[in-house]
């Protein structure tokens, strides 16, 4: 509002002679923001001047401008501390001394924008504010780029609610008690929190309230039955009331009761008793007496009371823990129950009320039948007390004997007898503090009978495993049904039901059943005699599962068309399903068809195979055939349920061999096999083969031969060494005179010597300085007989070049040796001892015709004195000497050149 | 002047009663530098301005951009460090003590706004000023021949606040005030520490006179601190013979 653009606001009111006239009047523009101006005018209101009256002429402006008291600071925020409503509109503005441009101004740090009124005020309408904090919103205005800084604090107020919920009562008849549910809090830094005030409008009274949300009232004694209370909320800006009118007497709210006891506990009842406060004189109270077992209320009782309160609860349980509890109205008009007061009790003991609940099952230990007795734990409402032990009584039914009492304490459940083939009668009771229960009698016959029967399988639902029978006698007096709560592979815990006599299928229900885990099921028929008998047996699943492994598959037989597949040792009763079957997958060789009796089927990760479906679980066996040799395949076997099959694991892969290896494996493994037989037979024999194959060369130092000569001819004879003998070479020249021969072997040309007598045969001596022709006649002896050698070529015979060759001595001649040895031979048999008596002596003479032909003159000189003698002697095996070589044979004949020496 | 040293005259002699009370009732630790090593952890924790400032920041609503810097320490509120530097033992101790009891009368204007805070940093003052008093009896056994030095005249502490002229400059007057305590707390520790060090140097002239690396003193809550300054001239003649620094 600028003094150019004044907006003005009118007051009227009336004022009579000498009243000063007070007008507080609030702009919506701070007084400091601009300067205000004033003017009245008046006009006269009596009755005894006619209307309309006329106006006084307007006074002259006063001006009320408070920028001149701001003092000198640079910057100014106005209204200062104002204390608003919440959702209000509020105008602030800034003074600015410095009249510069950039003035910024913010809310809660952020930037406003408002309206500029002159050249150092600017105005800014903060529209529906809101509540931000105890301590008042911040708004600062601030020179841009300087330090200056004004702000001010806008304490913003939540808006004063009403009362709700606004009601008194008393518990006493002398103070009453109003509450109330104060609302928000609306205190500031600039305000406290509301107050609040209570006023009564009958007796004109008034009370401050100390507290938010209740205050207290005393009753009048004037016997004030009716009031008219009126609440007042109030702060700085605004006020709220609620009021209530009510009688006294129908807003009575007891005081809570109090000393609720139980007196004379018994088993099955107890009397219970407590106190309230009296209200008034004579005032009656109706109290309500609940009883609570487990949390939940049993009974019910109403009692009309004065002070004492009393009452009897009946038909209890025994040693049951109960919950009494009391509260009270006012009988002359109910408003309100007081709080409960509540007491626990707990009834005394009782005998058990019920016989245990007795199972049985009978096992041959050692030879003697084996009972395990089990019992079901009473429940609380039949123990009637805590069960201290089980008494069990043994009855022999056959034969009159003692009875067997056995004593077992709680919290056993079963106890183990070891019984003979007589029929015994057990009776089981459990006994408390107070006494026994009532027996439970059982009858084991000594002879358990035949308990094979046929299996059949029963359906699991959500609710468990209805199983049905079919009574077979008409006196049965009752059916078990008996199970394992576990799996298979784990320890039974042994339950059993008990069924009447016209029952003849029941629903067998327990939380340990899980899905996948067979469970197998006996129903059993209770005789009039107490007996059982088997029925049936039943196996199902709560919840069939598909497989959860696959079974170990052996594959044998491979064939080059087919192989088979083993699977034995599958168990189908430990899968979580009936095993329904077995699907065989085949994986053929790329772009091979599937054998017969397989189908193609596309497994999960879309490979194509074939697969086979078994559908007998006891089929644990499969032939593959008709399949191509020397192909790869692979194969997978699984069961499957009526829910799915098994997981799919790994394939196994396989070669089938070629056609025709078997016969291979058919022929060559004999041979092999044969081979091997001859080996171990020749490696047996090896000595007696030795003898008769290859006999061992005799040892001349052995020879007897050697011990006739040295016996009867010379003592000095010796064995010729081999090294020692210096083989002859046999010169043969028969060559034409003037004409060349070709020496072989030293392939020394001889052709600047030559011979022009004419062909003869030289015999060469062994030492180095002989030369000269001579005759040539050469014999070696490889008997290394050193009396024989005497007599051959092979000795040193001096031959003398002029010497004829049928001069040479008395055993050149070959004859004349073989006739020496087998002179000296004859005559020494009768000296050879035993055991040389198998020694032969092979002679041979060798003809030079049958040597190398190539190596010896094509016109060879005298048949007889060209001859060649070979001699051998066989030894024992024991003394037999390395064999010689063939070298040393000497079947050729050699050429030397003349003064030249071989050996 | 004179008019406020009028006032002042009866608060001194009140703070003065309030001082003597607490000797007598207080068991004093005997050893020199555990007091010492007391007051300067004591010093450290009151310069957190997280026990005072922080919250008082958060709860009024300044810590908006624009507000938050105008928190500055008011000039002259407080001694300076420099100011307590020039101070003897005695006369710093003296001073520390007049300047935190006023601390604490202000601070009890402050219990609406931070009621929580406030009696927790009550509770330490007054702990501290304890050991202050300990420490000048510790200081006047050693030199019972020292002439009283009179309080430093100089930037003295805060006069009692006068009724703030709206919320606005009082919830900035308040900020900077308590951002001034936690300065001075901060000059304060500071002084102790050299108190240490000049003990340290006295023992052995040849050591640094910088802080030792163990001896860290938290980061203080001013801008820009104070140049540092040798430790207090004349101030081998207070220690006490046998506990203070030879």
């Amino acid at each position: 509002m600028s003094q150019e653009d004044p907006a003005g606001e009118n007051y009227r009111t009336t004022v009579k002679r000498n009243r000063v006239l007070h007008w507080s009047w609030e702009s919506k523009l701070p007084l400091e923001c601009a300067a205000h101006f004033i003017r009245m005018r008046s006009m006269v209101d009596d009755a005894r001047i006619p209307k309309p009256g006329f106006w006084s002429n307007w006074s002259s402006w006063e001006e009320a401008d408070a920028q001149n008291s701001l003092g000198h600071d640079p910057l100014f925020v106005f209204p200062k501390d104002k204390l608003v409503e919440e959702g209000s509109n509020v105008t602030i503005c800034y003074v600015s001394r410095i009249h510069q441009d950039n003035i910024s101004c913010y809310l809660e740090g952020v930037q406003i924008y408002g309206e500029r009124l002159d050249r150092s005020v600017s105005a800014f309408e903060l529209k529906n504010v809101s509540f931000i904090r105890k301590k008042g919103t911040n708004v600062f205005c601030k020179v841009d780029q300087g330090g200056a800084l004004g702000g001010i604090v806008l304490f913003v107020s939540k808006v004063l609610e009403e009362p709700k919920d606004f009601s008194c009562e008393t518990q006493d008849l002398k103070t009453l008690t109003c509450t109330w549910d104060p609302g928000s809090d609306t205190g500031l830094s600039k305000q406290p929190s509301q107050s609040y005030t209570l006023f009564e409008s009958f007796s004109g009274k008034k009370t401050l309230c100390k507290h938010r949300n209740w205050c207290n009232w005393q009753v009048a004694q004037d016997s004030q039955e009716t009031y008219n209370f009126t609440l007042v909320a109030e702060n700085y800006l605004r006020k709220r009331s609620v009021s209530i009118l009510f009688n006294l007497t129908q807003r009575v709210h007891p005081m809570t009761p109090y000393n609720l006891f139980p007196k004379n506990v018994r088993a099955t009842n107890a009397t219970m008793t407590w106190k309230v406060h009296s209200i008034g004189n004579n005032s009656t109270l109706l109290c309500r007496l609940e009883l609570l077992a487990e949390g939940k209320v049993i009974q019910q009782h109403n009692v009309s009371i004065k002070v004492n309160g009393e009452y009897l609860l009946s038909e209890l349980e025994p040693d049951t823990e109960y919950v009494a509890r009391v509260r009270c109205a006012y009988t002359n008009h109910f408003w309100k129950w007081s709080e409960l007061i509540s007491q626990k009790f707990n009834t005394a003991e009782a005998a058990p009320s019920e016989a245990p609940d007795v199972w049985r099952n009978m096992k041959m230990v050692s030879g003697h039948p084996t009972v395990s007795l089990f019992w079901k734990p009473l429940s609380k409402v039949h123990a009637n007390g805590k069960i201290l032990f089980y008494n069990v009584i043994v009855e022999n039914l056959d034969k009159p004997s003692r009875l067997e009492v056995l004593s077992i304490p709680a919290p056993a459940r079963s106890t183990e007898l070891t019984l003979d083939q007589c029929s015994y009668q057990i009776h089981v009771t459990a006994h408390n503090n107070v006494g026994p229960s009532p027996a439970s009698v059982i009858v084991i016959s000594g002879d358990p009978g035949n308990e094979e029967v046929e299996s059949g399988r029963v359906n699991g639902t959500e609710d468990g495993f209805s199983v049905s029978w079919k009574p077979q006698s008409g006196d049965a007096t009752g059916y078990v049904v008996e199970w394992c709560d576990g799996p298979q592979d784990l320890p039974c815990v042994l339950q059993w039901k008990n069924l009447g006599p016209n029952t003849t299928s029941t629903v067998i229900s327990s939380g340990a059943f899980r899905p996948g885990v067979r469970y197998n099921f006996r129903i059993y028929e209770i005789s009039a005699k107490r007996m059982a008998h088997l029925l049936e047996k039943k196996a199902g699943y709560l919840e069939e599962l598909a497989p959860s492994d696959n079974p170990q598959v052996v594959m044998s037989n491979l064939t080059s068309h087919s192989f088979t597949l083993s699977w034995k040792d599958y168990s189908t009763e430990s899968q979580p399903g009936f095993i329904q079957g077995y699907h065989v997958y085949l994986k053929p060789k790329a772009g091979e068809q599937c054998p017969p009796a397989f189908e193609k089927t596309v497994l999960p990760e879309d490979s194509v195979c074939c697969k086979h479906t078994i559908d007998n679980p006891e089929q644990k066996t499969f032939v593959v055939e008709n399949l191509q040799p020397e192909s790869i395949y692979e194969f997978f076997v699984t069961p499957y349920t009526s829910v799915g099959e098994g997981p799919l694991d790994a394939f196994t892969k396989i070669t089938t061999p070629d056609e025709y290896s078997h016969i291979l494996i058919r022929i060559i493994l004999p041979m092999i096999f044969c081979v091997l037989i001859v080996m171990i037979i020749c490696y047996l024999k090896r000595q007696w083969l030795k003898e008769k194959c290859y006999p061992d060369i005799p040892d001349p130092y052995k020879s007897s031969v050697l011990s006739l000569i040295k016996s009867k001819e010379n003592p000095h004879l010796t064995i010729m060494n081999v090294n020692d003998c210096v083989p002859d070479a046999i010169e043969v020249i028969n060559k034409p005179e003037g004409s060349k021969i070709q020496f072989l072997g030293t392939r020394k040309s001889l052709t600047e010597t030559e011979f022009t007598k004419p062909a003869c045969i030289y015999l060469l001596p062994t030492e180095k300085n002989y030369s000269g022709p001579g005759p040539c006649i050469c014999f070696e002896n490889f008997t290394y007989n050193q009396a024989a050698s005497d007599f051959a070529s092979c000795g040193h015979f001096p031959v003398t070049p002029q010497a004829p060759p049928h001069q040479l001595g008395p055993l050149t001649s070959p004859e004349n040796l073989l006739k020496a040895l087998e002179q000296n031979y004859m005559n020494s048999l009768g000296e050879i001892p035993a055991g040389e008596a198998n020694l032969n002596y092979v002679s041979q003479l060798a003809s030079p015709t049958s040597g190398d032909k190539d190596s010896l003159p094509t016109n060879p000189p005298e048949p007889a004195l060209c001859s060649e003698y070979k001699m051998q002697m066989a030894i024992p095996l024991g003394l037999a000497s390395a064999p010689p070589s063939e070298n040393s044979s000497l079947s050729s004949a050699t050429l030397l050149g003349q003064g030249e020496h071989y050996r | 002047m004179r008019a406020q040293r009028m006032r002042r005259t009866p608060l001194s002699v009140i703070l003065g009663l309030l001082f003597l009370s607490m000797a007598a009732t207080s068991k004093c630790l005997g050893k020199y530098h555990e007091l010492l090593l007391q007051l300067q952890r004591q010093a450290d924790l009151m310069q957190d301005t997280s026990t005072l400032l922080d919250p008082y920041i958060r709860i009024q609503g300044l810590d908006t951009p624009g507000l938050k810097e105008h928190c500055r320490e008011c000039p002259g509120a407080f001694p300076s460090e420099d100011a307590l530097r020039g101070l003897s033992r005695q006369g710093f101790l003296r001073t520390l003590n007049a300047t935190l009891g006023l601390v604490l009368h202000r601070l009890t204007a402050l219990y609406q706004d931070l009621p929580e805070a406030q009696q927790l940093v009550g509770l330490n003052i007054r702990g501290f000023r304890s050991n202050i008093h300990c420490m000048t009896l510790l200081l006047r056994s050693s030199s019972e021949a020292e002439t009283p030095e009179p309080t430093q005249p100089g930037p003295g502490p805060t006069p009692p606040p006068t009724p703030p002229s709206d919320a606005f400059q009082h919830k900035l007057k308040s900020c900077r005030f308590l951002r001034g305590y936690h300065c001075f707390m901060h000059s304060v520790g500071q002084v102790l520490r050299e108190w240490g060090e000049s003990r340290s140097r006295s023992r052995s002239r040849r050591h640094s006179p910088r802080r030792a690396p163990g001896d860290t003193a938290p980061s203080g809550p001013c801008r820009g601190g104070a140049r540092r300054m040798w430790p207090f001239r004349r101030d081998r003649r207070l220690m006490p013979r046998g506990h203070l620094p030879r």
